[in-house]
């Protein structure tokens, strides 16, 4: 089915929204709407609204249409491509959408699917599952939600949702509309694959429930979305082929696609997610290991090696490059007793890290294939860190978090003399043939500029993040040329711009990189069908129409 | 081969304990059980002084029920060469002396050779930092407790210890053979390898029961020991306590600012509430 009929929603009083307006009350009352993880800050915004409920988020959209206010919106903003940084006009903070609403247990699929609000985050879900105690459905009365939810508890399995951005506190509804990934992409794949169901307030105050599976676009690649009062409009998905490698820029797109899938990444500018159903699967004990290298380019060719082998099936694959490794042994060195990880090798000159499943009572043959890999590599599996144990994973998640957080505060400190300074961070994709041509482009050419840089991050997928710690204003524009340069490579090698952040705000320049102005305006035509006077999202994905 | 001995112990992961509110026990159900974390740190003071001195043979011995084998495990994955487990109904329901006793005889009896022996300064369920202690009594040893290094004399026959002291830092020295309890100090305890994994699940956990040693049964168990635990139970929560949930951070500044006032703990008196 191609035709989808959207819903009027209740609507509540828009006089009983919470809210604050003008831009100084804002700045002075509720300063962390203004930005997000990209360090964006907004210099026009003039409303702030916090719904309770579905109701009140409709009267505020039908208030702010009314007016051609444009609305962002703000779940967690642990964005880090400024994509709830509001360009102008009013933001609406989903905060109130926090409740789980049910666990469930889909038989057609033999899984468990959970619902919940959009603002649901990342870490408490992992709490609860972890735990089997979801405080809200305990609370709840209806009788086929209580017993659905004894089933789960009693069920002797405990379950996770796989995608794992690093940013835990990111909002179930953010890594949706971002379609998030993290480590464990490797192996299950980003947001996407776990989504099952999406309820969204479109531009009209009207919703859509789009259960996956349901509704396809026609043979002629359309949908139709028919609102309450029949008015029908056509939308054309775009004939664009995405590259095969992690993907977030621009909008999902295929033959016959789920219409789930073209909310699911579209950076919020289609519509409102306030509600999700996401997939759940059995946990499994797992082995965290890191295995130190003699360089960063055994690293790459171990990686080619660790993906191949049938053997062995790796949940994530994490790179670490040997100036990363200097930098967290400097900041080891400075406070040993306070980072809570094992002590570097004096001998690792690289890294990488990676995960499989591990039996605590069994012999673990897989372990042995993978010693023989490593070995295969001329690599030491002796200098390797190993670990099953919680207490010990979570050493090795200060090892995880570290860097970020330590090239961030550096670049922190710099700016306090030099304001315009800020991390330049990659976020490219490349397919599997190209990850030793990108990884020499960038070893060469940050070397090259004698640029301060380190590298981290899913070499699995051959998305590693460079970040660039610029000195001064000549470095960061040094970082800038090499960064379109990296881009440029990458987009000829069949890779993509954004793998994993989105374009937001701040990556633009990249679309237009990867797509042709035809591309861009069909996308643009997606977003006007859902948004007919772009008031979503202003400014993000294309430019800003509205306050410029 | 020179031999360190390791006493060890596998307690439960208390970060997941929870206490029965009714009876006041813990709730061990779906408990994680781990090496103790203190242990763990002995190992590893044990494995850099075999890694700095190839003579040395590490022995991790540990008293438990057959589960504890997965701590043993651990241990060999830290370093230990050899695990020996004492597993035994006949040892259920020791006290700090009756396991010490046990322990002291196993060492007595199948290790006699030790050099040294290290203990974790105490286990994260019971907290008493009785065991090692009592391990160097009746074995007659010098003992030095809160170790945080460990280092072995060029000529191999003392230790060197340096210790946490409520003043500060002590350093120590004993003659060998000696027992250290450990604690963390600033130690980055080091992870064990894939390679000391793999090993690990290749090496035989040796089981020794009470019949396996020439022991006066009476000196075992709950019949060995003179105290007993009757109660465990978390202290009273108080009930006067007011949480303020779901308010913006100003909210609930003016909430707690007038709790203040009316309550009279910001008068110039300083009398405190009435």
């Amino acid at each position: 089915m191609h035709i989808i009929f959207s819903q009027p929603a209740s609507q509540a009083e828009f006089k009983t929204v919470k809210r604050i307006d003008g831009y100084e009350a804002i700045k002075t009352d509720y300063p962390i709407y203004l930005t997000d993880e990209s360090k964006l800050v907004s210099t026009d915004a003039n409303h702030l609204f916090i719904p309770r409920d579905e109701a009140e988020l409709v009267a505020v959209i039908q208030a702010m249409s009314a007016l051609g206010v444009p609305i962002t919106v703000a779940g967690s903003r642990t964005g880090l491509v400024g994509g709830s940084v509001p360009a102008c006009g009013a933001i609406v903070s989903l905060e109130r959408f926090d409740q789980v609403e049910s666990l469930f247990f889909d038989e057609d699929h033999q899984e468990w699917v959970l619902r919940a609000g959009a603002y649901v985050s990342l870490k408490s879900l992992e709490a609860m599952l972890k735990s089997k105690r979801f405080p809200d459905l305990e609370k709840i009365d209806n009788a086929s939600v209580r017993s659905s939810y004894e089933r789960f508890k009693a069920d002797a399995d405990t379950y996770l949702y796989p995608p794992d951005p690093t940013e835990m506190s990111a909002s179930l509804g953010g890594s949706v509309v971002t379609n998030a990934s993290g480590a464990r992409t490797f192996r299950f794949g980003a947001t996407r694959n776990w989504v099952r169901g999406l309820r969204v307030v479109l531009a009209n105050g009207e919703f859509v429930d789009i259960p996956r599976g349901k509704y396809f676009a026609s043979e002629k690649g359309t949908f139709e979305i028919v609102n309450k009062a029949g008015e029908k409009r056509t939308l054309t998905i775009p004939d664009y082929r995405l590259p095969e490698t992690k993907c977030t820029a621009g909008f999902f797109t295929a033959p016959g696609m789920d219409l789930i899938d073209l909310f699911i990444g579209s950076e919020g500018v289609l519509g409102i997610v306030t509600r999700v159903d996401v997939a759940l699967i059995k946990s499994e004990p797992k082995i965290s290991i890191v295995q130190f290298l003699e360089d960063d380019y055994q690293a790459v060719r171990l990686t080619a090696s660790l993906r191949s082998d049938q053997r062995i099936k790796l949940d994530f694959l994490e790179f670490y490059s040997g100036n990363a490794l200097n930098l967290l042994r400097r900041v080891q060195a400075k406070a040993p007793s306070t980072v809570n990880m094992p002590p570097i090798p004096d001998e690792a000159r690289s890294a990488l890290f990676f995960e499989l499943n591990y039996t605590p009572q069994s012999s673990n043959d897989h372990l042995a294939v993978l010693q023989e890999i490593i070995c295969q590599h001329g690599a030491d599996p002796a200098l390797s860190w190993a670990a099953h144990e919680p207490r010990e994973l979570e050493r090795f998640k200060v090892f995880r978090h570290l860097l970020p957080e330590t090239v961030n505060s550096i670049i922190a400190e710099r700016k306090k003399s030099i304001p315009k300074l800020h991390k330049l961070g990659t976020d490219l994709a490349v397919p599997d043939e190209h990850l030793m041509d990108i990884w020499t482009l960038y070893q060469e050419n940050c070397d090259a500029l004698n640029l301060e840089w380190v590298a981290f991050g899913h070499i699995g997928n051959n998305h590693i993040h460079v970040n660039i710690l610029p000195r001064n204003i000549e470095e960061l524009t040094q970082g800038l040329e090499l960064y379109q340069l990296f881009a440029q490579k990458t987009v000829e090698w069949g890779g993509a711009v954004s793998a994993e952040h989105g374009i937001g705000k701040i990556k633009q320049n990249f679309l237009a990189l990867m797509f042709t102005p035809e591309q861009i305006s069909q996308m643009q035509h997606v977003k006007t069908v859902f948004d007919p006077d772009h008031l979503l999202n202003p400014g993000d994905l294309f430019p800003c129409e509205v306050c410029t | 081969m020179k031999k360190i001995v390791v006493c060890v112990k596998q307690v439960p992961e208390v970060t997941d304990v929870q206490v029965d509110p009714i009876t006041g026990t813990l709730l061990r159900e779906g408990v994680q059980s781990i090496l103790n974390p203190f242990c763990e740190y002995a190992l590893d003071h044990a494995a850099r002084i075999k890694q700095a001195n190839a003579e040395f043979e590490v022995i991790a011995v540990c008293m438990g029920p057959p589960q504890a084998e997965d701590a043993l495990r651990r241990c060999l994955e830290l370093g230990a060469d050899r695990a020996i487990l004492l597993t035994d109904r006949k040892f259920a329901g020791a006290d700090t002396w009756a396991t010490a006793f046990t322990l002291a005889e196993v060492i007595r009896q199948l290790i006699p050779d030790f050099a040294l022996i290290l203990a974790g300064k105490q286990a994260i369920d019971g907290d008493t930092a009785q065991v090692g202690p009592e391990i160097a009594e009746i074995l007659s040893l010098p003992q030095i407790t809160y170790g945080t290094s460990v280092n072995l004399t060029a000529d191999r026959k003392r230790v060197q210890v340096k210790r946490e002291a409520e003043h500060g830092i002590e350093v120590l020295d004993a003659a060998l053979p000696a027992l250290v309890t450990i604690t963390k100090g600033e130690t980055q305890r080091r992870a064990p390898s894939l390679d000391a994994v793999i090993d690990a699940h290749r090496k035989n956990i040796e089981f020794v029961t009470a019949g396996d040693l020439l022991l006066d049964e009476e000196k075992l168990g709950l019949k060995g020991s003179y105290t007993q635990v009757v109660k465990i139970f978390p202290p009273p929560t108080r009930k006067d306590t007011r949480v303020l949930k779901d308010l913006e951070p100003a909210e609930a500044a003016r909430e707690i600012f007038n709790f203040l006032k009316e309550n009279h703990f910001l008068e110039n008196n300083r009398s405190g509430a009435k």
